[in-house]
C-alpha cells in the first residue's frame, strides 16, 4: 500500500480531520517529557474503541507498528513513535462514562485526564488515590501503560492497585475485556500484568478503576531542616515509629530556590531541606500520629514545623511540592530525570551518591522526590547547548542508576523503561528474567509492533559507566 | 513444624520407578513417603522434598527430561483447588525452603522462601514489629507460596487487598528448570513487566515459586470487633452494607448466616436463637480510633436493628477473624461443595436472595469487598440418588445468576465425583481471555508438565 492510501484508510476510519500526517503539525508528536524524539508517520484521533480496533486492524494489516499516546507527558520515551511508525493519540476518548458510588468505581475512557477523574469523583465523596506529579495533563491510559505512581501512592500503592477491569484492543483489532468488576477476578491476572506494559501488549480502550472513599481527616506536616542528612534521618524515624504517612515527600536546597525563584512558597532561604508529610484517616489516629511525626521532625533536627488542616493552608503547603519542576526552568532549560528507587533506608547514602555524581560530572542537580517509598528524582539540570553537557548529564545518570541497583534498589519506581533505560536493564534482569517478560508479550501481541523496541535493550552488553573508557567522557571536561 | 523436620523411615524401599529416579537425583532424604499426599484423593507416585533452590531446578530439568507432571506442594491446605488433574507423577513439596532470607524492617519489607509457613513468617517479623497482611486457613500450614499460588484471603482483605496487592518481587523456577526473577525488594518498582501478577494466583501452572519479596505495614497496635445479631441473613447483609460506607468501617465486615456461626464454631453465647443473620467487624489500628470504630459501628448496627451486639477483646477478635479465615474446614474434612463467587460489593443482597439456599447452607458474605462463600456441609442432595446430578446442576444454578450479576464462581471445594462432571473455573474468564491465557501456558510450560488440567480452561 502507498504510504498516501495508508493515510487515506486511516482517514475513513477516524474522519478525515482527525489524522495528523503533515510534517509541521507531527512536530508536537515527536517528544515526551524524556529527551528522545522520533518523528510519527501520522498520529490517529480516534473517538471510540471501535475506531480504535479498526486503526489497529488496518495498520496490523499493513505491518505498520504503533503505539497509543496520552497525554505525552511520560519521561521515559514510552509514547515515542516506534520507527516508520504511527501514533494513536487519545485526545478525544476522554469521557467520564460513569461513576457508580455504591461499588465505587468509575469508568472512563483512556483519554481522560487523570486530575479531572479525581475532581470529578470528589464531588460524590470519593477520590481517585494515584495522583502523578504530572496530574493536571496526563491521562489515565498513559497512567496504565506506565503503571503510574505519585506522592499518595505510598500509602495506596500504584496504578495497578486501582484498576478493576479494562477493554483492551489487541494488535490485530480485537477487543477483550480483562478483569472486570469485582476486585478478585479468578484465572491469570491478566489485567494485572497489563498495567505497566508500555503499551507492548495492548491499548486499553475503556478502563474501570477503583475508587477511595474521602478520609475524615487530613493533616500536612512542613518540616523545614538545615540539610538533607537531618531530613532523611527524620523519613527514617517517621517509618521507624510504624507511621506510613499517606504521602511523604522531599525537597531539596536547590529545589527550593527554584522554587523561591517562581512563587513564594513560604520556604526560608537557608533552608536545606524541606518535608512534606500528610497524614490521614479517622481523626483520632491522625491526631495521635501526629504527636509522632511532630516529635520525629523535631528530634532529627527540624528548625520549623508547620502543620494544617484546611484544604487550603494544605494547599498552600504543597505549592512548592507542586511547582518544583517546572521552578527548574529558572535554574537550566534543559533537564534529565533519574527515577531510580533504593530501600528507604538507604536514602542518605543514595544522595551523598547525588552530590558526588554532580560535582564529578559538573551538572546541577535538584532532587525533589518520594522519600517515604525510597523513589528518588534526582534531576539534572544543563543547557544543551554547552557542547558534551548532555553527554555528561546522561552519564551522570547512569552511574546513578548503577548505584540505585548496587544499593538494592532498581531502575525506575514510576516512570517506565521506555526507550531511555533499556540499556540498563541488565543491570536488574538476567537475560533468562528478561526472556520470561517477553514471553507474556508474545502471547498477547505475537507480531511484536506493538511499541516495539521499547523496555528490553537491543542485545548489547551493558557496560558500567565507572567501566567504560575515558574517551567515551568528554575530553575537554574536567572538574 | 512441618513434614520435612521428619526424616523418611529408611527401612521403606523406594517403590515406584520415579520415587528411585528422583532419590538418584536428590538423594534418598528427599524423597518421601507418599501416604500422607493426596490430590483429588489419589496419592501421588512419588513425592520430593528438595532441601534448596538448586534441588528444585534440578526437578523441574528432570521433568523437562521424562515428561513428568509435576504438582507444587506447600502446606496442602488448598491442594483441592482445581479441576481433576490430567495425570500428576510428582509431588514437589516446599517445605523444607522455610527460612526468611531478608528482613528490613526500617524498609518495610522481607523476602522469604516460598515453603515457609504464615504463622511462622508472622512470628519471625512479629520482632521488627511489621507483617505482611497475609491471610490463610490454618496459618501454621499454609505456606507463603501456597498463599501465592491461590491468591487466598480473609476477612481482612477489604482493609488490605489480596497477596498480589503486597508481593514485590518473586523467584521461580519455570517447567524446563530455569531460575528467573521478577520485581525486587522494593516497594515500588516498573523496571519490566509486573510478572509478580501473573504468578499469583497462577495455581503453580506456570512455574514453581522459590522465594517471594513483601512490602510490610506496621502491626496494629490494637484489635477490637463486635457480633451483631439479626433476625435474618437478609437485615444482616443490608446492615452490613449500610456499615461499609461508613467512614469509620472496619478494617473487615463479615455477615454470616447461622448454620455458618455454628460450623466456624464462633462460640458466641449470647446469640440469640432466633437469629439468622450475624455481622462480625473486625477493627484494628491505633487504640483510640479502633475503640471508635466499634462503638459508632454497635450504634449504626443497633439502629439497622440488631437484636443483640457482643463487644469483642483483642483475643477474641483475632481468633475470630482466624474463624472466619479457616471456613469451618477441621484438618480432615472439607464441604461437600464450597463455592466461592465474587461480585460487585452493590449487588450482594440481591444474589443471596435469589440464592434461596437449602437449609444448612452456610454463607460467609464479605459485604465490603464482595467476595461470597457458600457451604454445604452434608451433601443436600443425598436423597433419591440425585447426588451428583443435584450438586451439578446446583452449580449452574449459582452460576448463572452470578454472571447474571456480573460475578464469578470458582467451586473451591466439593466430591470428586462432582467434581468430574464439572469444571471449576467455569465462565471466570471470556473466550478472548482465555485465549491470551492459554498462549501465557503454552509459551511457559510447552510440555503441560505444571499441575496440568488443573487451572481455568483446563489449562
Amino acid at each position: 500500500m502507498q504510504p498516501s492510501e495508508f493515510i487515506h484508510r486511516l482517514q475513513d476510519i477516524v474522519g478525515p480531520d482527525y489524522v495528523i500526517h503533515h510534517p509541521e503539525d507531527l512536530l508536537v508528536y515527536e517528544y515526551d517529557g524524556s529527551v528522545d524524539r522520533s518523528m510519527p508517520r501520522a498520529v490517529a484521533l480516534p473517538s471510540d474503541a471501535d475506531q480504535v480496533s479498526r486503526v489497529l486492524a488496518l495498520a496490523y494489516d499493513e505491518g505498520v507498528p504503533l503505539v497509543g499516546r496520552g497525554s505525552g507527558t511520560g519521561l521515559s520515551g514510552g509514547a515515542l513513535a516506534p520507527p516508520g511508525g504511527i501514533q494513536i493519540a487519545f485526545t478525544r476518548m476522554n469521557r467520564i462514562l460513569e461513576v457508580d458510588t455504591e461499588n465505587l468505581t468509575a469508568t472512563i475512557e483512556p483519554g481522560v485526564i487523570n486530575l479531572d477523574l479525581d475532581t470529578h469523583v470528589r464531588k460524590f465523596g470519593m477520590r481517585y488515590a494515584p495522583d502523578p506529579s504530572s496530574q493536571k495533563a496526563c491521562s489515565l491510559g498513559g497512567n496504565i501503560a506506565e503503571n503510574a505512581g505519585g506522592p499518595h501512592c505510598l500509602a495506596y500503592g500504584t496504578t495497578t492497585n486501582h484498576v478493576l477491569g479494562m477493554e483492551v484492543a489487541l494488535e490485530d483489532g480485537t477487543l477483550v475485556q480483562l478483569g472486570g468488576s469485582a476486585r478478585q477476578v479468578p484465572g491469570y491476572d491478566l489485567r494485572g500484568v497489563f498495567v505497566g506494559s508500555e503499551g507492548t501488549f495492548g491499548i486499553a480502550t475503556k478502563i474501570k478503576v477503583r475508587l477511595l472513599p474521602l478520609p475524615e481527616t487530613v493533616r500536612t506536616f512542613l518540616g523545614i531542616f538545615p540539610d538533607i542528612e537531618s531530613a532523611c534521618s527524620a523519613v527514617s524515624a517517621v517509618i521507624g515509629h510504624g507511621i506510613v504517612p499517606a504521602a511523604l515527600e522531599m525537597i531539596d536546597a536547590l529545589s527550593i530556590r527554584a522554587v523561591q525563584n517562581v512563587t513564594d512558597a513560604g520556604y526560608p532561604d537557608d533552608a536545606g531541606a524541606v518535608l512534606l508529610i500528610e497524614l490521614e484517616g479517622l481523626w483520632e489516629e491522625v491526631d495521635e500520629v501526629s504527636r509522632e511525626v511532630e516529635s520525629a521532625l523535631w528530634e532529627t533536627g527540624a528548625n520549623e514545623v508547620r502543620v494544617a488542616e484546611e484544604d487550603s493552608e494544605r494547599e498552600r503547603l504543597w505549592l512548592g511540592r507542586k511547582t518544583a519542576f517546572g521552578a527548574f526552568g529558572t535554574i537550566a532549560p534543559n533537564y534529565y530525570l533519574v527515577d531510580g528507587v533504593v530501600p528507604r533506608t538507604r536514602l542518605t547514602q543514595v544522595l551523598r551518591k547525588v552530590s558526588e555524581v554532580s560535582e564529578k560530572y559538573g551538572i546541577i542537580i535538584a532532587n525533589v522526590f518520594h522519600a517515604g517509598d525510597g523513589n528518588l528524582h534526582p534531576c539534572m539540570l544543563f543547557d544543551e547547548r554547552e557542547p558534551g553537557v548532555k553527554e555528561r548529564a546522561m552519564a551522570g545518570a547512569s552511574e546513578l542508576m548503577e548505584y540505585c541497583v548496587e544499593m538494592g534498589g532498581s531502575l525506575s519506581g514510576e516512570h517506565g523503561i521506555g526507550l531511555e533505560k533499556k540499556q540498563f536493564m541488565p543491570l536488574v534482569y538476567t537475560e533468562h528474567d528478561m526472556e520470561a517478560m517477553r514471553l507474556v508479550r508474545d502471547a498477547f501481541a505475537p507480531s511484536g509492533r506493538l511499541n516495539p523496541g521499547k523496555i528490553f535493550p537491543d542485545g548489547e552488553e551493558y557496560v558500567p559507566v565507572t567501566q567504560r573508557t575515558p574517551t567515551q567522557v568528554d575530553p575537554d571536561f574536567y572538574v | 513444624m512441618s513434614r520435612g523436620d521428619s526424616s523418611p523411615p529408611r527401612d521403606k524401599p523406594l517403590t515406584s520407578p520415579i520415587s528411585q529416579q528422583l532419590a538418584g537425583l536428590l538423594g534418598a532424604d528427599a524423597v518421601l513417603p507418599t501416604d500422607s499426599y493426596s490430590i483429588d484423593d489419589v496419592v501421588p507416585p512419588a513425592v520430593v522434598q528438595p532441601g534448596d533452590r538448586k534441588g528444585v531446578a534440578q526437578v523441574m530439568r528432570w521433568a523437562s527430561q521424562t515428561g513428568a507432571k509435576v504438582s507444587p506442594y506447600g502446606g496442602g491446605i488448598l491442594a483441592g483447588l482445581g479441576n481433576l488433574p490430567d495425570r500428576i507423577d510428582v509431588v514437589l513439596d516446599l517445605s523444607r525452603l522455610n527460612r526468611v532470607t531478608d528482613y528490613q524492617p526500617a524498609d518495610l519489607t522481607a523476602t522469604v522462601e516460598a515453603g515457609i509457613a504464615l504463622e511462622d513468617m508472622r512470628r519471625e517479623l512479629a520482632h521488627g514489629e511489621k507483617l505482611a497482611p497475609l491471610e490463610a486457613p490454618f496459618p501454621g500450614r499454609a505456606t507463603i507460596g501456597g498463599i501465592l499460588a491461590t491468591n487466598c484471603s480473609g476477612p481482612l482483605r477489604f482493609a488490605y487487598g489480596l497477596p498480589r496487592d503486597w508481593l514485590i518481587g518473586v523467584t521461580v523456577v519455570g517447567a524446563g528448570g530455569q531460575e528467573t526473577k521478577s520485581g525486587g525488594r522494593v516497594v515500588k518498582n516498573v523496571t519490566g513487566y509486573d510478572l509478580n501478577k501473573l504468578y499469583t494466583g497462577s495455581l503453580g501452572t506456570l512455574g514453581v515459586i522459590l522465594e517471594a519479596s513483601f512490602k510490610l505495614t506496621p502491626r496494629a497496635e490494637a484489635r477490637a470487633g463486635l457480633a451483631a445479631s439479626f433476625p435474618t441473613l437478609k437485615e444482616a447483609l443490608s446492615a452490613g452494607r449500610s456499615l461499609v460506607s461508613q467512614v469509620f468501617v472496619p478494617q473487615g465486615v463479615q455477615v454470616v448466616n447461622r448454620a455458618s456461626a455454628e460450623r466456624l464454631n464462633l462460640d458466641l453465647p449470647n446469640l440469640p436463637s432466633g437469629a439468622d443473620g450475624l455481622i462480625l467487624a473486625l477493627a484494628e489500628g491505633r487504640p483510640r480510633a479502633t475503640a471508635r470504630r466499634v462503638e459508632e459501628s454497635a450504634s449504626v448496627l443497633s439502629d439497622a436493628g440488631a437484636a443483640n451486639i457482643d463487644r469483642l477483646q483483642e483475643s477474641d477478635t483475632v481468633s475470630l477473624a482466624q474463624r472466619v479465615t479457616d471456613l469451618g474446614w477441621d484438618e480432615q474434612t472439607r464441604p461437600f461443595l464450597g463455592l466461592k463467587i465474587d461480585l460487585p460489593p452493590s449487588v450482594l443482597e440481591q444474589f443471596l436472595d435469589a440464592l434461596q439456599p437449602v437449609a444448612g447452607t452456610g454463607v460467609i458474605a464479605d459485604v465490603g469487598f464482595g467476595t461470597v462463600q457458600v457451604f454445604h456441609w452434608v451433601n443436600p442432595f443425598a436423597q433419591g440418588g440425585q447426588e451428583i446430578d443435584g450438586a451439578v446442576a446446583e452449580i449452574a444454578r449459582v452460576r448463572a445468576l452470578a454472571r447474571s450479576l456480573g460475578g464469578t464462581v470458582v467451586v473451591e471445594h466439593c466430591a470428586k465425583p462432582v467434581k468430574a462432571a464439572i469444571d471449576v473455573w467455569e465462565g471466570c474468564a471470556g473466550e478472548s481471555e482465555l485465549q491470551i491465557m492459554r498462549r501465557i501456558k503454552e509459551k511457559f510450560d510447552p510440555a503441560g508438565l505444571l499441575n496440568p488440567g488443573r487451572f481455568i480452561g483446563r489449562i
